[in-house]
């Protein structure tokens, strides 16, 4: 049996639990795959996308304050009472907090940001380094197998069906499972995205013309959870402050997904995007500099490149 | 000065005693701006040669026959009529350079002053109008009197005045009263001078003597090995720390401001004046090199004020380009660039306090061995398309190696270069080789920026490369990578002969082996600060533009360019105010020329960037660019 | 109080990776050196919070004798001393890199008292595996809080932040704690070159622990098809945004 740990928002799965669950199910083959979930008391979660395995549902206060070590010895403790092969969590950052906790536990390794898994003595990982930018190839020797899956690497498997059965039950946690627990919640001020810290970006460079021309950036930023962003050309025309500069002598990004708007690609700029996991860059030159450093480009005039984008997501959206 | 820490000026003394003649006796660099120079050089060869009439009239003031010694030179001398001729044309000349300098302050106001102690400069030429005056009317009254040594008919001036007075008594006490006047009027100048900006009469004349003598754009080595504890301190971080070589040059300026007329900084807004700079020091050094004095006699132990923010604020210690339009301009040979390294090393290095974004420039010129962090692997990335050979650790030592540089390396528009140049030396049929990934950062912007450290690690590491290759000459595109290999590089035992592509390409052009077509399309060509006015290398990127187009001069060219904002690690920098190269690139539009043609990379982007916020209708390439493309295509012969 | 912070040597890849012919590593040969930059942030907390409550900052790392040159770099900036264990360059897996770590914090513990808290980076740049922190938690019996952009030390607890959707959750436990953190935590002071002087003279503890058999072997590694490519045109003009979308979505960045 191979055992998923399933992550909640809300009473949904997250994309990622979706994700764990199809590299999960390919690993086990014909084998069966269990979940694994913690709730509170006060929670409920859908279980129409978790079977056709069982799920094994602990509850406790503890999970209400997130509780890693609970979290871990729960999922330690239903390893040792099924004879779990393999636990599969995702890549999150909890998933990765939570599966190293039960890796210290059982004394096993983990193989984490995983790939690709072939089940085997030894099992066969692919996992990325450097955050993606390198794959390795490895044997780990584990029983159970314990790998978390890298976020966004394997298509969510959409043809989950409901549980075969829930099997609740209150787990019993020593007090030092309770030490690590969130005391506090601070809300963060403001509505702005870091640009440091943000997962997607969006820039305009001189190509956006003006202050204003950055009403078409804000939109796609908006529409895509970013922080905007701009060149040196910008802050030095004065059109954006000089925090919102991505460059050498602004704020190094390090997105997912990093959308030059406008954007040459002048060396000061690419400096400080080179730790962008991917680029889609919108440029009108299709000689632009910015084109030998991005994975994806659009050519053409970004003032109508742009708000085509925003109105083909509003359109996903609303479908 | 007693303060001053140590600092090597007394060698090359044929060349200290050259300078002293054609900057202060010459009064060269006085004369570079015309009038003004006119000005000075009037009332301070007046000077030179009214000496002795001081001399004569401290004996007039004792009787009216003055007691000299017979036969002695000075009676001699004051019987001459030419030398009384003399006299009385430099006391007009004198009289005339007081009146037009009065005219230059009152009337025209040029900026440069802005910041100067004017009061004092005003009383300073009202006391020399007095003495020059007081001396003619003596003599007047002498020759009315009939006591004149010379031949009267010898001193229009005089004789003309000696009209308004008898021969009486009234003449009698007048002449009395003029020669103390005279005499009074050159003591309470000589009392008023220490206190005044105008001891620069004694200090710049040592401050010059003691300028330097070895190469413009080197900066003086630190020593990092063995510094005892108690010594780790690096850089100017109070008055206690300045050489004394900083200290005269601070008591020799005399708030001409012609400094503060050419910084680009101050053009274009920004907080620095090299003027205010070095008054700045001179204030605080003046209030509290007593107390070190006393403390130190007194054997105690006292930590002056810091000098950023205190006698001059952050911004205008970064300020600066290090462009040392300053420093050439300056009559007294006040090195202000030496200054503000001396500052930024005590920031950088000590207290670790710079602009937050120039921070990824320095750990990548450290753990990247470029500016930009790009991988090191990449280096040569450039040369194999070209085709150019990149030297293997066991090579033989190449006949000319080609010192690529960092922005030309990896540069998208600075690559051109490179290219360019590569395809012209091969063209010519020249041997050359590159280092690849072996070469790494001079440490030109870490030095520029204060830090001394890195940029020795780098110097002693590359200089370690070019020996252990053999290599013997060196052309570089890069005037900062020109400037730290030809000049700073033998203080780590690096000497090579250097130069720069537009001097190899012109030597190719003139022997024939580089025959670019010719143009008539008006080009322009910006000369880089560090290039032409550090390194005297004017006319071998002119004979090249000339190869190409119809050479076009801006205003500001050869030693006295513009800056174009990059220099002194500014590149790395967020620039205040308004932009430096835009300025630059406003004057170069003005030309009319189609073409800006650099000989440096950083100019390159700089420019570019310039032309493209303006919106100007430019075209920013290097000079080796625009030859490559003039190249008669191959097989055409 | 006395913090520990462990940091691991890795390359400056500056983006682009190349890898040596066998595929066992990164071709270094002309990279520098530094370590994870959610450790430089450890460091810098470690030398902030004895700045502030006095006490003594020590760093550890586990790799070649290259890496005594990261170990100095981090003294630069105000650590008092170091431990070096000394590797033969070769990759250990997290289990054996966690319990050689252990066994070295016992035995500094056992001569010189224990570390109030041991602070590690949230994952190192390279192997990025999530784990040694807690591994060295679990083994001590210490509390670990992990992924965190506040640290505070007060009345004998550790008050920890992490960054979440919408804000931050708080975590406090008592001391003696383990930490891991995450860039951002802090703006890592420049190093002053008299700080880098006295980091020469700094001690630095080197003992060459005994490799475990590795359960996470390395097999080989790969750059990832793809990379170093000029750019996919998606399109030309406002036509290309169907296109585009689809990208976004691949990428995980639209639902």
């Amino acid at each position: 049996m191979i055992l998923v740990l399933v992550e909640h928002e809300g009473g949904a799965t997250t994309e990622l639990t979706s994700q764990a669950l199809a590299f999960g199910r390919s690993l086990a083959g014909d084998e069966p795959v269990d979940c694994v979930a913690c709730i509170a008391p006060s929670q409920e979660i859908a279980t129409d996308e978790l079977g056709p395995g069982t799920l094994h549902l602990a509850e406790h206060d503890a999970y209400a304050s997130l509780a890693p070590d609970a979290v871990a010895a729960t999922v330690a403790g239903v390893v040792e009472r099924t004879g779990a092969r393999a636990v599969v969590a995702p890549g999150s950052d909890t998933g990765n907090d939570v599966l190293a906790r039960v890796a210290a536990r059982l004394d096993q390794p983990l193989a984490s940001n995983c790939v690709a898994a072939t089940a085997g003595e030894p099992a066969r990982v692919t996992r990325t380094r450097w955050g993606g930018s390198l794959l390795e190839e490895a044997e780990l020797d584990g029983a159970p197998l314990l790998l978390t899956v890298q976020p966004h690497a394997v298509a969510a498997d959409v043809a989950g069906a409901p549980v075969a059965g829930v099997e609740r039950f209150t787990p019993v946690l020593a007090d030092a499972d309770l030490a690590v627990r969130v005391a506090d919640r601070v809300e963060a001020a403001g509505s702005g995205i870091a640009l440091a810290d943000a997962n997607v970006v969006v820039s305009g460079g001189r190509g956006v013309g003006s202050t204003e021309g950055f009403a078409i950036i804000e939109e796609l930023a908006g529409l895509l959870g970013a922080a905007v962003g701009c060149s040196r050309a910008v802050t030095m025309a004065g059109w954006r402050p000089h925090t919102d500069q991505v460059g050498q002598t602004g704020t190094k990004i390090a997105p997912e997904l990093y959308i030059p708007c406008g954007i040459s690609g002048a060396t000061q700029h690419m400096a400080g995007c080179k730790g962008a996991k991917r680029i889609l860059a919108i440029v009108d030159d299709a000689e632009a500099p910015i084109l030998a450093g991005a994975d994806y480009a659009v050519i053409g005039d970004l003032h109508e490149i742009v708000p085509a984008i925003s109105a083909e997501l509003r359109k996903a959206r609303g479908s | 000065m007693r303060l001053g820490k140590p600092v090597e000026r007394f060698g090359d003394v044929p060349v200290r005693v050259r300078n002293e003649a054609v900057i202060v006796l010459g009064q060269r660099k006085l004369l570079q701006r015309l009038v003004p120079g006119l000005v000075h050089a009037a009332i301070f060869w007046g000077f030179l040669v009214l000496f002795p009439t001081i001399l004569l009239a401290l004996a007039g003031v004792v009787d009216r026959e003055p007691w000299l010694p017979h036969g002695s030179p000075l009676d001699w001398l004051a019987s001459q009529g030419w030398f009384a001729l003399l006299v009385d044309v430099f006391a007009v000349l004198v009289l005339a350079g007081v009146a037009s300098a009065l005219w230059i302050r009152k009337v025209q106001r040029p900026r440069r002053f802005e910041g100067s102690h004017l009061g004092e400069a005003d009383l300073i030429l009202g006391l020399i109008a007095g003495i020059v005056t007081t001396l003619l009317l003596w003599h007047a009254t002498r020759i009315a009197l009939g006591v004149n040594e010379w031949p009267a008919s010898w001193s229009p001036v005089s004789n003309a005045l000696s009209n308004l007075f008898g021969d009486g008594t009234a003449t009698e006490v007048l002449e009395r009263v003029f020669v103390w006047a005279h005499v009074l009027l050159i003591l309470g100048f000589l009392v008023y001078l220490p206190h005044s900006k105008h001891l620069h009469i004694a200090t710049a004349a040592i401050n010059v003597f003691f300028g330097r003598t070895r190469a413009r754009g080197r900066l003086e080595p630190l020593r990092f090995d063995d510094v005892p504890e108690s010594e780790l301190r690096f850089g100017a971080g109070t008055v206690s720390d300045l050489t004394w070589k900083e200290m005269v040059d601070t008591f020799s300026c005399t708030e001409c401001g012609r400094c503060q007329d050419v910084c680009p900084a101050y053009a274009t807004g920004k907080e620095l004046s090299p003027k205010l700079l070095i008054m700045g020091l001179r204030d605080q050094l003046l209030a509290e090199g007593p107390k070190l004095l006393a403390a130190r006699r007194g054997g105690e132990a006292y930590e002056p004020p810091p000098l950023v923010p205190g006698a001059v604020s952050d911004d205008v210690v970064w300020d600066c380009v290090t462009c040392g339009a300053c420093i050439h301009e300056c009559p007294v040979s006040i090195e202000h660039v030496d200054h503000i390294v001396d500052l930024r090393r005590h920031l950088v290095m000590v207290e670790s306090r710079f602009p937050a974004e120039a921070e990824p420039m320095l750990r990548d010129v450290e753990r990247s061995a470029n500016p930009w962090g790009k991988p090191q692997a990449e280096r040569a990335a450039w040369a194999e398309a070209v085709g150019v050979r990149v030297l293997e650790p066991d090579d033989p030592p190449p006949a000319l190696l080609y010192w690529v540089g960092c922005a030309a390396s990896f540069d998208e528009r600075a690559r051109r270069t490179a290219e360019a140049t590569a395809t012209l030396l091969r063209t010519a049929g020249v041997d050359f080789a590159i280092l690849g990934p072996r070469e790494s950062c001079t440490g030109d912007p870490a030095r520029r920026m204060g830090n001394e450290y890195l940029f020795q690690e780098h110097a002693r590491q590359n200089v370690e490369t070019l020996n252990g290759a053999g290599v013997t000459r060196v052309v570089a595109n890069c005037p900062h990578c020109f400037n730290t290999l030809a000049n700073e590089y033998p203080d780590f035992g690096g000497s090579y002969e250097v130069v720069h592509h537009t001097e190899l390409l012109a030597e190719l052009v003139r022997d024939g082996r580089l025959s670019p077509a010719a143009a008539e399309t008006p080009v322009t060509y910006h000369d880089s600060c560090y290039l032409a006015r550090h390194n005297d290398v004017i006319a071998s990127p002119r004979e090249l533009v000339a190869t190409v187009g119809r050479p076009v001069e801006m205003p500001r060219h050869g030693k006295r360019t513009f800056c174009c904002g990059a220099g002194g690690a500014r590149m790395w920098m967020e620039e205040r105010g308004s932009p430096i190269n835009e300025e630059r690139v406003r004057e170069a539009a003005e030309t009319g020329a189609g073409t800006l043609a650099v000989a440096c990379p950083f100019c390159t982007v700089m420019l570019d960037d310039g032309v493209r916020q303006g919106g100007h209708d430019l075209r920013v390439a290097d000079v080796a660019v625009l030859m490559a493309e003039a190249l008669e295509p191959p097989g055409s012969e | 109080m006395k913090i520990l912070v462990c940091g691991k040597r890795v390359p400056m890849t500056g983006g682009r990776i190349v890898l040596t012919e066998d595929e066992q590593a990164i071709e270094t040969r002309h990279l520098g050196f530094t370590i994870s930059p959610h450790e430089e942030c450890g460091v810098e907390e470690a030398v902030r919070l004895v700045e502030q409550h006095g006490g003594e900052s020590v760093v550890l790392t586990l790799g070649p004798p290259e890496a005594e040159e990261q170990l100095r770099d981090q003294m630069a900036l105000g650590v008092d001393r170091a431990i070096h264990l000394v590797t033969g360059g070769e990759e250990w897996d997290p289990q054996a890199t966690a319990a050689a770590i252990v066994d070295a914090i016992r035995a500094d513990e056992a001569a010189s008292g224990p570390f109030d808290l041991v602070v590690f980076g949230n994952e190192s740049a390279d192997s990025g595996g999530y784990q040694v922190g807690i591994r060295v938690a679990h083994a001590l019996g210490r509390p670990a809080v992990t992924g965190l952009k506040g640290v505070a030390v007060e009345d004998g607890r550790v008050r920890c932040e992490q960054e979440v959707a919408g804000g931050r959750d708080v975590y406090v436990v008592p001391l003696p704690a383990v930490v891991t953190v995450k860039e951002g935590l802090n703006l890592p002071r420049y190093p002053s070159v008299p700080g880098r002087m006295r980091a020469k003279q700094k001690p630095v503890a080197a003992t060459t622990p005994d490799r475990p058999q590795a359960r996470l072997r390395l097999v080989r590694l790969a750059v990832p098809a793809g990379q170093g490519k000029q750019a996919e045109v998606l399109g030309r003009g406002p036509e290309a945004a169907p296109a585009v979308v689809e990208v976004l979505r691949g990428i995980g960045v639209v639902a």
